[in-house]
């Protein structure tokens, strides 16, 4: 008996090793190796042009370079990050909430035009976002039909130049009440080598129409997840709610909310991450300028890897992108706590 | 998708025109004329069969259909008189391509290298050098030779040139009783008196390969000339930039994005700047898309210390680990023969690399002389690997000169820092 269980056992962990083998290989191929490879890479100063063998290993270089060497490899990144930082708190509060908005008005079962609805919310997202990139870049010119439709709702020819434009906005609505220059206080100190006054310089003109493009181009697919919870709310509770003589409102605030916690920690995560790789938007619209107030780390990297030759540091920005999504996951989940479900 | 597709389609027509051209001259062989037939195949006996020949592969990237069409047909007769067959490649996203195949180690035989790239290359270890490779090589410009020498070595013969110079519509010109500038005076004088309204009087990109032209010209640079160390804290740059600095705040001068355009040629076309500064390629975009502008060209005005533009240049590089380096060298020679370059540049308004070519070039293209007269005193936009960061920088505080909110001495100061930290380090 017992040497048969033991054969029996062997084959089993044989076989299973087996079963999982072809799914192993995928997963070393395809995901751990580049990992583990590009990891190394970030402690070499590999040009991405001669084999990968011949690089040198520079240690921390890389990762000094980036945060604590005076430079402007230090400052560009400090740039990327604090522009990259104000993209994520516009887009992400905001992509969600109007999202959510959206998905609990067409999820009315007395809306008319239902499907109608659905679909025009949900087109920018299967649209390419280079090709939604190149609109918005005549959408936003300065004859373009952004500032003519300003131009007739406010007094005033508009002729802003939204795509080219460095002011921050923080900077600007600072300055519409007389403060139109840094305070000593705020000039004097640095962090990362940008002056805190530079942190406080909110979007630039043209990343904040960046920000209302991807704002527009990811609500429809926000609003799907959010469509999909709100429909697995069993209707029997919200029947609950009306017997117990509760107002919609209420309904909304202390049965719909707390509902749907799941759907709302997924699209947060999803929006967090993917704000934080902001990519082909700026790559086509901007390409980090004007003044570099449009450089994201993941624009960076592929400055550095691509067109500087240093896929060495392009590296180390990655994992430090890496590093500060996980950080900031991990912060939201404890502020959620997502039910298990 | 759309762009490529024509040209894919094209690509694979040249290559069956090639290959119809190939069966035709070995028919063509056998029938009639055997004397030729011998001299083309040089040593070779047997004659027929191209036995010998090697496939080698033009990996480049597509400027427009006219170009391809130009250097297709010089493929096809290299294909047509060689027993190695070529493959021209263009690929979208150049430089990330190319980077993926050098790094596979397994490079194409011939690549474009632009200037500015080279100096990475080099590093890198990635070319063979050109020395003694190519066939009367002293005939190209000196300033291009010296573009394409690193460290001592020559690298690549250039495929072709093209310089910076003042395009100007002529029918404004004459409204204003005005004569091309060519001093920094009348420059400013004629931007002046062309401003009227939406129109401003000349179109300039804000960024270093077009301002940089005026630093040259009033005697700076941004580095010294084997880019060793920093040379951008001068009052001859100082004096460059505040003079556009005081042309974009007076708004005689608008960068393309002002005027609703994507690059200055746009705004030029479409007759909202009476000037811009823009090389050679403009003339494909005047013709094709604005053919009713009547414009000319004029050399850049002189600065203070005299005239500078930039050359904006690619070569054709064999990478080291070239599997048929032999095949490759004559490719290349073939492609740069006074013959090919004749033929690509008569039809495309590129310049030809050899100095010798100046008078046919001249003789095909009459009215862009001044392009050509830049070369004489042209600086490449080149300089060493990991630079990129310091051009960015200069880049992004030239934008904030143009926009008026960024100052000239601080700018000087920014740039010098990272330039020191790049270079020094």
């Amino acid at each position: 008996m017992n040497s048969l269980r033991a054969r029996f056992s062997t084959n089993e962990t044989l076989a299973g090793w087996t079963f999982a083998l072809p799914a192993l290989i995928g997963i070393a191929v395809f995901l751990i190796l580049p990992i583990a490879f590009t990891f190394w890479i970030s402690f070499t100063d590999w040009n991405g042009l001669s084999p990968p063998e011949q690089a040198e290993y520079v240690g921390m270089q890389n990762y000094r370079d980036l945060l604590t060497d005076p430079g402007v490899q230090r400052i560009d990144f400090a740039t990327g990050i604090r522009n990259n930082l104000y993209y994520v708190l516009g887009v992400v509060p905001a992509q969600t909430t109007i999202a959510f908005a959206l998905a609990v008005i067409v999820n009315q079962k007395f809306l008319r035009g239902r499907g109608f609805f659905r679909t025009a919310y949900y087109f920018p997202s299967i649209t390419s976002s280079i090709a939604i990139s190149i609109v918005f870049l005549f959408l936003f010119q300065r004859s373009g039909v952004i500032n003519r439709l300003i131009s007739v709702l406010l007094p005033g020819d508009v002729r802003l130049n939204w795509l080219d434009n460095a002011d921050g906005i923080i900077h600007n609505i600072l300055g519409w009440v007389g403060v139109d220059s840094a305070p000593a206080a705020l000039a004097d100190n640095d962090f990362m080598g940008l002056s805190l006054w530079q942190w406080l310089s909110g979007p630039s003109v043209t990343l904040f129409s960046i920000m209302i493009l991807v704002t527009w181009t990811t609500i429809g697919t926000m609003m799907l997840i959010f469509l999909a919870g709100l429909q697995n709310i069993p209707p029997d509770v919200e029947e609950a709610g009306v017997v117990d003589g509760t107002s919609a409102l209420q309904r909304f605030w202390y049965i719909t909310v707390p509902l749907m916690k799941s759907p709302l920690f997924f699209v947060l995560t999803i929006g967090l991450i993917s704000t934080w790789q902001v990519f082909d938007q700026i790559f086509v619209i901007s390409s980090g300028g004007p003044q570099k107030t449009t450089l994201t780390p993941a624009f960076l990297v592929y400055r550095e890897g691509f067109r500087n030759f240093s896929m060495g540091r392009a590296t180390a920005i990655a994992f430090l992108l890496f590093l500060l999504i996980i950080v900031l996951t991990i912060i939201q989940r404890r502020i959620i706590k997502p039910e298990r479900a | 998708m759309q762009i490529r597709t024509p040209q894919r389609r094209r690509a694979r027509i040249a290559a069956l025109a090639g290959s119809i051209a190939l069966l035709a001259a070995a028919c063509g062989g056998s029938d009639f004329d055997d004397g030729d037939d011998a001299a083309d195949d040089g040593a070779e006996p047997t004659g027929e069969a191209p036995a010998e020949g090697v496939e080698l592969t033009l990996m480049g990237w597509s400027s427009s259909p006219a170009e391809d069409d130009a250097l297709n047909a010089i493929i096809s007769s290299y294909n047509e008189q060689s027993e190695n067959t070529v493959q021209f490649n263009p690929v979208p996203e150049y430089d990330t391509a190319l980077q993926a195949a050098l790094a596979g180690g397994t490079p194409p035989d011939v690549i474009y290298i632009d200037s500015n790239r080279l100096p990475d290359l080099v590093e890198a270890g990635a070319l063979a050098p050109a020395e003694g490779n190519v066939e009367d090589d002293g005939d190209f410009y000196e300033s291009l030779r010296n573009t394409f020498t690193y460290d001592g070595t020559f690298w690549c013969p250039p495929k072709d040139f093209s310089t910076l110079a003042l395009v100007y519509n002529v029918d404004m010109f004459e409204e204003a009783g005005l004569e091309p500038p060519t001093t920094w005076e009348d420059l400013a004088a004629a931007a002046e008196a062309l401003t009227d309204g939406d129109r401003v009087g000349l179109a300039i990109a804000p960024e270093y390969p077009r301002w940089g032209v005026f630093m040259f010209q009033a005697g700076g640079a941004v580095t010294n000339e084997d880019v060793t160390e920093m040379a951008i804290d001068s009052d001859a740059n100082r004096e460059a930039l505040g003079y556009l600095e005081e042309l974009y705040a007076n708004g005689y001068a608008a960068t393309p994005t002002d005027l609703d355009a994507g690059w200055a040629g746009e705004a030029f076309g479409q007759q909202r700047a009476a000037m811009t500064i823009e090389g050679n390629w403009i003339v494909g975009a005047m013709n094709n898309d604005f053919p009713d502008v009547n414009w000319a060209v004029a050399e850049l005005p002189a600065g203070p210390a005299g005239q500078g533009t930039f050359v904006f240049t690619v070569c054709y590089g064999v990478p080291s680990a070239s599997q048929n380096p032999e095949a490759a060298w004559d490719l290349v020679n073939y492609l740069v023969s006074p013959d090919s370059l004749i033929e690509f540049t008569g039809q495309f308004p590129v310049m030809p690399g050899r100095e010798s070519l100046a008078g046919d070039w001249t003789d095909a293209h009459p009215e862009l002389g001044p392009f050509l007269s830049g070369a004489d005193y042209a600086r490449p936009f080149q300089f060493v690997p990991g630079f990129q960061a310091v051009v960015d920088t200069l880049n992004d505080g030239i934008q904030g000169i143009a926009a008026g909110n960024r100052d000239v001495d601080e700018v000087i100061r920014q740039v010098d820092e990272a330039g020191q930290a790049e270079l020094g380090g």
